[in-house]
């Protein structure tokens, strides 16, 4: 039998002892508080390292999407709003200047938060600083544009739309074009932090099965040399490795979970109604500077039609509240309410245009400020609860993904003590019995 | 004192500035020179047609007797647009003091909208059946040519190149190519721009851009509205803008940081635009121009518009039968 083979051959004492029963004991230990320090150590890395991006994705990468997208949004409600107030026969009303006016500040706000955050991100190439900094610059020269127009207008002089179709050119061909640019990198790199945060540590779990083996075997070994049926410290050190490794495997894959469906179905349906968002404002703009631009605009009547036919296909169901419809966990109902809402405005818009180009110009004006403005403010309020709930249930995944990580983390880091003291404790009484 | 001061604050600043910028890598932002939309800097003109010969100036004769309104020959032009009921104008609405849409009241006005008005009177005994059409500049002579309006009366300038394509009407305006200028920029004429390598703006199709792209020196940029050229002007973006005087007295009057100046360019005589099928109805608008000169309504509209241009020139009836 091999394990009597130390008694007889003796080399030096050394060796002499490792070969003895306490010697071997000793090893055994040293050997399972190496595994599972080991295990302990990778398997806290391992949820520290997804930790970070789940944090990245919360505090970085989640936060400066949701800037990219209010930029976008809030410098597209402007240009709309800008053009409304500017239709309005006599003097624009005062809750489409405050409107005006809080989207500016949005915007300003939106961009100094974004130009904050992209410092603590990776920002490869400056792409997102420098889109951003393109945007800081052109806000003042488009709203002085803005401002100009104003108070040509208010001269009753036709070179204040003049002014207005130049501040919408530096918003459409310049301002927005940057902020969907930023949209695109920012929700990229939240994807890419999802998708990193979200794989699943597959080494750590194999550690905690070798140090499952590892113990099993001890206590096989003591079985048979103490005769004694189970070893308690061992016992408990196995108990509690099973626990942590289920632990483990329950909490990171729930992360990996929540991670998945947040990018799935939060983030990548958060874009395209993001998308559909500006396609609407951007539509309103263009009714509004169809009429402003007394006959200049035909131009703008085609990106309306381009807009709404990105939004809702040309039979009212397609484009891209066709796809959010479609997407893994949509509210279809409310959906295509939306769609609804938008073929509705689309139908009552046509109405405009032919009493505009009809040459009932004033009448058409009068129509414009009438139900279609109506069904573009219920449509706008409509995308923008549907946007709210999806970024809420969005955050509420990322949030969940952190807690179950923080839990993961608690598990590996009291249970790996455990299994190390309950090892160290089990053996050193057994190797006591041999002195 | 104050003035010591201010030179010292000056001072310090510009040492400042010649300071190295602390720790800065930061590059200095390029500054956005936004433009009105569909700017074509430089305009692209295309090489003028040889003109075919032709006096411009002449149109059909007035019948000998004008039928009275809404008693229109059956099967004419005019018929037919009585029987609709409305007569289709093709113009502009953003031409100040020509055409343009008055904020206060909501309505069309200016030189032009009258005479469309005096038009509808003629045809209907009411001046206000007129249906405004509102076309950009390049749009004046297709829409004749697609039959989508009965006329244009939008500053349309006579020449034998647009006769091969549709009819006027006899001249109901003269004007001349000039120049505006920013006032105290020292230009008086388009030879100071070309001494300066300067830009001159005008709209896209019209005359006047193809008669400042054949000068030396000068960078023709074209738009989609002269009052997009003025916007250039302010900003600074060009040197000038150049049509005809009476489209470029609106701008002054909106401006009045800018001047006309400069000796005419061109003598651009402007005709009511008719499609070249509709002989009839090019007679009888000759029919009402002429009534409108005798009874001296179209001069008097001309000096409650135009009156900053000077005198009425009121251009005489030239006529080819």
């Amino acid at each position: 039998m091999l394990l009597d083979v130390p008694t007889r051959i003796a080399a030096s004492p050394a060796a002499q002892r490792a070969r003895t029963t306490p010697g071997l004991l000793t090893a055994i230990t040293a050997g399972l508080v190496a595994l599972g320090l080991l295990w302990s150590v990778a398997g806290l890395l391992a949820v520290g390292r997804r930790a970070d991006r789940v944090d990245d994705v919360r505090t970085v990468s989640g936060p400066l999407s949701v800037h990219a997208l209010d930029i976008y949004r809030s410098l597209s409600d402007a240009d709309a709003t800008a053009a409304a107030a500017f239709l309005g026969a006599g003097t624009e009303t005062s809750a489409l200047r405050t409107r005006y006016l809080d989207d500016v500040a949005e915007a300003g706000a939106a961009i100094a938060s974004a130009l904050r955050a992209t410092s603590s991100a990776n920002d490869p190439g400056r792409a997102s600083e420098n889109q951003l900094r393109l945007l800081a610059a052109g806000l003042p020269v488009y709203t002085g544009l803005v401002e100009t127009a104003r108070a040509y207008d208010r001269q009753q002089l036709p070179l204040g739309a003049a002014y207005l179709r130049e501040a919408s050119g530096l918003m459409r061909d310049t301002l927005l074009p940057a902020a969907q640019r930023l949209v695109t990198l920012e929700t990229g790199r939240l994807a890419d932090a999802q998708r990193r945060g979200a794989d699943f540590p597959v080494p750590v779990l194999i550690a905690g099965l070798v140090l499952l083996l590892a113990l099993a075997g001890a206590q096989a070994f003591l079985t048979r040399r103490t005769n004694r049926l189970i070893n308690p410290g061992l016992a408990v050190a196995s108990l509690a490795t099973v626990v942590a490794l289920v632990w483990f495997v329950v909490a990171v894959g729930s992360a990996v979970g929540n991670l998945n469906i947040g990018r799935e179905s939060g983030s990548e349906q958060f874009t395209r109604l993001a998308e559909a968002r500006v396609a609407v404002l951007q539509a309103r703009a263009d009714e509004s500077l169809t009429l402003i631009a007394r006959g200049d605009g035909r131009a703008d009547e085609r990106h309306y039609a381009e807009m709404l036919t990105g939004l809702i296909g040309n039979d009212g169901r397609g484009g891209l509240l066709g796809d959010v419809a479609a997407g893994p966990g949509a509210d279809r109902a409310q959906v295509e309410r939306i769609a609804g809402l938008a073929a509705r405005w689309r139908a009552l818009h046509d109405d405009v245009r032919e009493l505009d180009d009809g040459g009932r110009y004033d009448e058409a004006v009068e129509l414009a400020s009438g139900p279609p403005s109506a069904t573009f403010e219920q449509l706008d309020r409509a995308l923008d609860e549907y946007v709210d709930a999806t970024g809420h249930w969005f955050d509420a995944r990322a949030d969940q993904a952190a807690a179950d990580l923080a839990g993961a983390r608690t598990a590996v880091a009291g249970l790996g003590l455990l299994v190390l003291a309950a090892v160290v404790l089990g053996t050193r009484n057994r190797i006591g019995e041999y002195r | 004192m104050r003035r010591l001061s201010l030179a010292l604050v000056v001072l310090a600043l510009t040492a400042c500035s010649a300071a190295p910028p602390a720790g800065g890598t930061e590059e200095r932002p390029a500054a956005l020179r936004p433009r009105p939309q569909n700017v074509a800097d430089p305009a692209v003109v295309a090489s003028p047609s040889p003109q075919p010969r032709c006096d411009p100036l002449a149109s059909y004769r007035p019948p000998a007797a004008m039928p009275a309104p809404g008693r229109m020959p059956a099967g004419s032009t005019m018929d037919r647009i009585v029987r609709r009921g409305r007569l289709v104008v093709g113009i502009d609405q953003n031409a100040y003091l020509l055409a343009y849409r008055d904020r206060t009241t909501g309505d069309l006005a200016g030189f032009e909208i009258d005479l469309a008005r005096e038009i509808s009177r003629a045809l209907f005994g009411d001046p206000g059946r007129v249906q405004f059409r509102h076309i950009t500049t390049q749009d004046r002579i297709p829409v004749l040519q697609r039959h989508e309006v009965d006329m244009v009366i939008r500053t349309v300038t006579m020449n034998c190149a647009r006769w091969q394509q549709v009819n006027f009407s006899t001249e109901y305006l003269r004007a001349r190519q000039r120049i505006v200028v920013n006032r105290g920029s020292g230009i008086t004429s388009l030879d100071d721009v070309a001494a300066r390598r300067g830009k001159v703006c005008a709209t896209k199709g019209s005359t006047s851009i193809a008669t400042i792209a054949t000068i030396p020196g000068i960078g023709p940029v074209s738009t989609d509205s002269t009052l997009d050229c003025l916007v250039l002007l302010q900003q600074g973006q060009v040197d000038a803008v150049s049509t005809n005087d009476t489209i470029l007295l609106g701008l002054v009057a909106q401006d009045p940081g800018t001047e006309l100046v400069g000796p005419p360019l061109s003598s651009e005589p402007s005709g009511v635009g008719i499609p070249k099928e509709n002989v009839d109805l090019v007679r009888f608008t000759n029919g009402v121009l002429d009534r409108l000169r005798s009874t001296g309504a179209l001069a008097r509209s001309y000096r409650r518009w135009l009156h900053a241009l000077g005198p009425a020139p009121t251009p005489a009836a030239v006529y080819r039968d």
